[in-house]
């Protein structure tokens, strides 16, 4: 058998390096692996909105909080959305301002949305506290406290997140060619947003 | 450019050997730790087999009792299937895919070791178990409801939920890793079209895991919840449902099966093209093939359901069926490839023909289980046992170890010995088919599956004893196998850079390469740019007259490279 | 060539002999042909793709020191379109086949000969009459009987109080399974007609816990009258007339002793007439006695358990008497007149 044999070069190099740099155009890779761990998000949330249908099908008798228990506070959660959506809104300004290398107006709007989801954990945990059923409670307790809770899990991982950005914002790392944390950040904070949307949507509104 | 020879600061590079590779996060290490890994796992898990096998060779319970039994089959499937076959697959993929794309890494190396070391510490959780009272042992499916806290008390089962979440966390970062790396790390000249078919096999397989995966956490998470807190979903005294569990873990579980035989399929269609001498037949027509296995794999889980009286039969058996169709096309060009060729018999080659005809027979029977009216019949029965043998061990293993043998070298720098490895294979291959192929005959005939006993009356003791037989001929051959492989670490032939006369560009660069892979890459035209390489188009050399043409062609092109 | 075709061989030997039981119900008659016609497809395309590896194996190997390279064929598309049609062909011969007889596996009587509701529970079963008011029980040393007519269409209600079990009669080719869907929940329906009279063991195939084995039973087909009769001696609470009960004087006593060894050498026993083995087993095996040459077979008996054996009447002669599953168990049983 023949062997090929190669030696290094340093043309070869060079060429090595460019099949790096291929990577570069496009989206960069790190926002791809963040849509991709987003897609396995949706599948994850995909099989919780499952079993809360299924529950709601099967289960015998009226749907709802075990009897005698409060009803569910739909101004509470209506409130709640709306403070997500709008933490949805800061969070693209500020992805907008660190676009235009605003790195000042971009501290503000992640401090705004950082502000704004802690409410919003704030207000869920205020929620649980008083609804008077827990997740031991019938099969509708079971899956309304899995579903806001995973949902509450990962708007504290998303926190966490933005904490993250806006200690290196505080630091001044970020410009209008190299953010692409911020931009990582924001998608994930996007994508709570729209579960939350379809959780208040099938839990609250679907009634 | 102005060149300097950098010395190495010799004390600031040392490091222990052992601190570097748990610390590594270069893919080529990775790999071979996820194979190593998969390896301890496949000997833990295949000791367990032979404990069911030698509790089935007569009637009667001999050795173990009932529960000791259902803990062996329980973490006999968890492990084989989620610490064997996938790990090892995605260990020979975290190896070869970026060199075959010719980049210096994956896309993410760090979350690539973060996703490996979650595999040995799921494991051991599940594992663990043995520990504390018993392991899981309600099958590696574990229905609902007697995983429920009523009728599985043991923390076993919440292990087993525990271990499970980390290894499928451990896959789908595994899966965007290998998403990432295909779309965003090519080498220019790599198009779509002209990757490697076991990097087709692997993106195909990596959208299954990142897809599905997540849907079994939630299953899983749900389990642990209806255990520890209180929660009812599959509770169906207050409203919840058991067959629930079955939807979540099927709807992951099928496509978990072609997760689990794609890449091996990826594995073959490399090595048969290579000894064959010839190109692998329809290319496209492979990798659309791939992709429709992926997408009907979506709307087939039901088929595991057809005794329970809860699904639409006609539509999942005619989806089922229909994954015959892109699963037929393989088989056809699989077949052509190996026409009018030049086969060169190694090892790699026997387990991957070994591959080619053990996964027929379990395509076949598995289209014999989409037929509603012979599922009822056959369902949880031997039967099954044994199509998913063909399938996972007959195929996913097989391909497993034709990988192992092809590129062994690469990895190493040696080669393993033709001679142990043709032993091995055979043993292997006869062992296999004694130990599973009567089990179709026990199925048709009644026995069940994960029964500890059954009746002397029932006719069932011969072929029981001849599949136990068969058990301990595979355990045998694996020690051929573990010889051969110590044996070439210690004293083996030196494979040199391309040992096969490979297609890919894995065989472009040193055994074992060095860190950042590739010196330097040969120009890339086709899916076989090391063939083109050596051979132009290759539209060959039917003459000697025209092979000495391409001889000589063949030394041009060396003498430009060098 | 022989080491690739030995194997093989021994592939083909076994597939002679792949085919599920011989069926006794009607349905079991449909399922039983259509597998016929699935397991000849089936072997249609083993011999086709397997005999051409072995031929490609064969004819194409390369001889040492040939180096030129075969044609280089990359795809045609004529034949990957012919090869994509065969099993596109197959695949709807198959679901239409399948489709028919599952229509007739599926099909329900409006006035079923008889409707038992069959419950299963950790490790067990429960059959209920419910129209003729009997319930049958059972225990894993002696399973439930089902007695049911022949030659009329049985309907059995599965339902669970657990787990998931499975009902299932190898010798009927159907099986379903028992789930518990909670107290209103569906229950699963399952219908058969029984065409010869006989007993058929079943027992559970969903695995469900720690004795999932022992959850055995037995279904006995008889005539109608029979089958009446039977009924009323279980309403009546005596027991069944065609299970045990017969006379047959005092029993001989046989027990298994430690590693595998009968307590005694011989036996002796009356010719022209019934007679009773008690049998204990002693050791830690179980054991059962069958004696050699003749069809008697008894049942199994576990480790510190006993049975009475009710033995058919015998010739007189000499005979040999065995543990059917410790073969090298074996003592001499002299018939007299």
């Amino acid at each position: 058998m023949s062997a090929r044999t190669m030696q290094a070069q340093p043309a070869g190099e060079r060429q090595a390096e460019a099949a790096i740099a291929h990577g570069g155009s496009g989206m960069p890779t790190a926002l791809v692996g963040m849509l991709l761990f987003i897609a396995s998000e949706v599948m994850f949330f995909a099989g919780l909105f499952a079993t809360y249908f299924n529950a709601r099908a099967t289960s015998p008798g009226e749907w709802g909080p075990p009897a005698g228990a409060h009803e569910l506070d739909l101004p509470l959660a209506a409130v709640l959305t709306a403070i997500l959506v709008a933490s949805s809104f800061t969070m693209q300004f500020g992805v907008w301002a660190i676009r235009r290398g605003d790195i000042g107006k971009l501290k503000l709007w992640t401090a705004m949305t950082l502000g704004l989801g802690v409410l919003f954990l704030t207000g869920q945990l205020y929620d649980y506290s008083v609804l008077g059923f827990g997740i031991g409670d019938g099969v509708f307790g079971t899956v309304f406290y899995t579903l806001t809770g995973f949902h509450g899990a990962h708007v504290f991982g998303g926190a966490v997140g933005l904490t993250i950005v806006l200690a290196r914002a505080l630091r001044g790392q970020f410009s209008a060619r190299n953010h692409v944390a911020v931009e990582a950040v924001s998608m994930y904070w996007h994508f709570v947003d729209v579960v939350w949307i379809g959780v208040f949507s099938i839990i609250y509104l679907l009634r | 450019m102005a060149t300097t020879t950098l010395e190495p600061r010799a004390s600031a590079y040392r490091r222990s050997w052992v601190l570097d590779w748990l610390t590594t996060v270069d893919h080529k290490k990775i790999g071979v730790l996820y194979i190593v890994n998969s390896f301890m796992f496949f000997f833990a898990a295949g000791i367990l087999a032979l404990v069911i096998r030698s509790e089935l060779a007569v009637p009667g319970l001999q050795f173990v009792d009932e529960s000791t039994y259902n803990q062996a089959f329980t973490m006999h499937g968890t492990i084989m299937l989620f610490l064997f076959i996938i790990p090892a697959l995605s260990g020979f993929a975290n190896y070869i895919v970026p060199l075959m794309l010719g980049a210096p890494d994956m896309a993410f190396p760090r979350i690539n070791a973060l996703s490996f070391w979650l595999l040995p510490l799921g494991g051991g959780l599940i594992f663990s178990g043995y520990l504390f009272g018993g392991a899981a042992a309600e099958g590696w499916t574990g229905y609902a409801p007697l995983t429920s806290s009523r009728y599985s008390e043991g923390v076993g089962t919440d292990l087993w939920i525990i271990g499970l979440t980390l290894v499928g966390m451990a896959s789908i970062l595994g899966a965007v890793n290998f998403i990432a790396t295909i779309f965003k790390m090519r080498a220019p000249g790599m198009t779509l079209f002209r990757m490697p078919i076991f990097v087709w096999t692997v993106l195909v397989t990596a959208m299954l895991i990142l897809l599905a995966t997540p849907v079994f956490a939630a299953g899983l998470i749900a389990l642990f919840i209806d255990r520890n807190y209180g929660g009812s979903f599959f509770d169906p005294s207050v409203g919840g449902n058991p067959i629930l569990w079955q939807h979540i873990f099927w709807f992951f579980g099928h496509p978990e099966v072609y997760i689990v035989i794609l890449p091996a399929m990826g594995v073959v269609s490399e090595i048969l093209p290579v000894f064959s001498r010839k190109p692998l037949f329809g290319y496209k027509a492979f990798v659309f093939a791939t992709i429709a296995i992926g997408l009907l794999s979506w709307s087939v889980w039901a088929h595991h359901m057809f005794t329970t009286g809860s699904v639409f039969l006609p539509f999942f058996s005619f989806m089922t069926a229909l994954i015959a169709i892109p699963t037929g096309i393989k088989m056809f060009n699989w077949l052509a490839t190996l026409w009018r060729g030049k086969l060169m018999l190694t090892t790699p080659m026997l387990f991957a023909l070994g591959f080619i005809s053990m996964f027929l027979i379990g395509g076949i029977s598995g289209v014999m289980l989409a037929s509603p009216p012979i599922d009822f019949h056959l369902q949880d029965t031997y039967f099954v046992v044994a199509h998913l043998h063909y399938v996972f061990f007959g195929g996913s293993v097989f391909g497993v170890f034709a990988a192992t043998y092809y590129w062994f070298p690469k990895m190493t720098g040696r080669k393993l010995n033709e001679r142990l490895g043709k032993v091995h294979f055979w043993i292997h291959f006869i062992g296999f088919n004694l130990a599973f192929f009567p089990m179709h005959q026990l199925g048709l005939s009644g026995m069940p599956r994960r029964v500890a006993d059954y009746s002397p009356d029932a006719g069932w003791t011969i072929l029981n004893f001849a599949s136990t037989v068969g058990a301990f001929m595979v355990a045998v051959s694996i020690i051929p196998f573990l010889i051969n492989v110590v044996a070439t670490f210690i004293n083996g032939e030196p494979a040199g850079n391309d040992p096969w006369e490979g297609n890919t560009l894995e065989w472009a660069t040193t055994s074992p390469p060095p860190p950042h892979n590739f010196d330097t890459l040969p120009p890339i035209h086709s899916e076989r740019p090391l063939f083109f390489l050596t051979h132009g188009h290759g539209h060959a050399a039917a003459r000697p007259e025209d092979l000495e043409e391409h001889q000589s062609d063949d030394v041009e092109r060396r003498d430009g490279l060098v | 060539m022989l080491r690739i075709g030995a194997p093989l061989l021994f592939i083909g030997l076994l597939a002679g002999c792949m085919l599920p039981p011989e069926p006794k119900t009607e349905v079991g008659r449909d399922v039983f042909n259509l597998y016929l016609v699935v397991l000849a497809l089936a072997l249609i395309v083993f011999v086709a793709v397997e005999g051409f590896i072995l031929y490609a194996v064969v004819r194409y190997r390369r001889k040492p020191g040939d180096d030129i390279l075969p044609q280089q064929l990359h795809g045609n598309n004529t034949v990957e379109i012919i090869w994509t049609v065969i099993p596109t062909v197959i695949v709807f011969i198959l679901f239409g086949v399948s489709m028919i007889t599952l229509g007739e596996v599926e099909a329900r009587s409006d006035n079923p000969g008889v409707t038992i509701e069959v419950e299963g529970f950790q490790w067990q079963w429960v059959f209920r009459y419910e129209e003729e008011g009997a319930t049958i029980t059972g225990s894993a040393a002696e399973p439930p009987v089902m007695a049911v007519p022949v030659g009329e269409p049985v309907r059995l209600v599965l339902s669970s109080i657990d787990v998931n079990h499975a009902f299932f009669v190898p010798q009927f080719l159907i099986k379903r399974d028992l789930i518990n869907l909670g107290e209103n929940g569906r229950k699963n329906e399952l219908e058969f007609t029984i065409t010869e009279t006989g007993t058929y063991a079943g027992q559970c195939a969903e695995f469900c816990g720690d004795f999932h084995a022992d959850m055995t039973f037995v279904v006995d087909a008889m005539s109608r009258a029979d089958y009446d009769a039977y009924i009323a001696a279980i309403v009546a609470g005596e027991p069944p007339p065609s299970t045990g009960g017969e006379d047959c004087g005092t029993p001989i006593q046989v027990a298994a002793v430690a590693s595998l060894q009968f307590d005694t050498d011989a036996i002796e026993a009356p010719a022209g007439e019934d007679f009773c083995i008690e049998f204990t087993n002693n050791d830690t095996a179980p054991h059962d006695i069958g004696i050699i040459d003749t069809e008697i077979n008894g049942d199994d008996v576990a480790p510190g358990e006993s049975i009475a054996y009710v033995m058919p009447a015998m010739e007189a002669g000499d005979y040999t008497f065995y543990c059917t599953i410790h073969p090298t168990m074996t003592g001499d049983l002299t018939v007299t007149e």
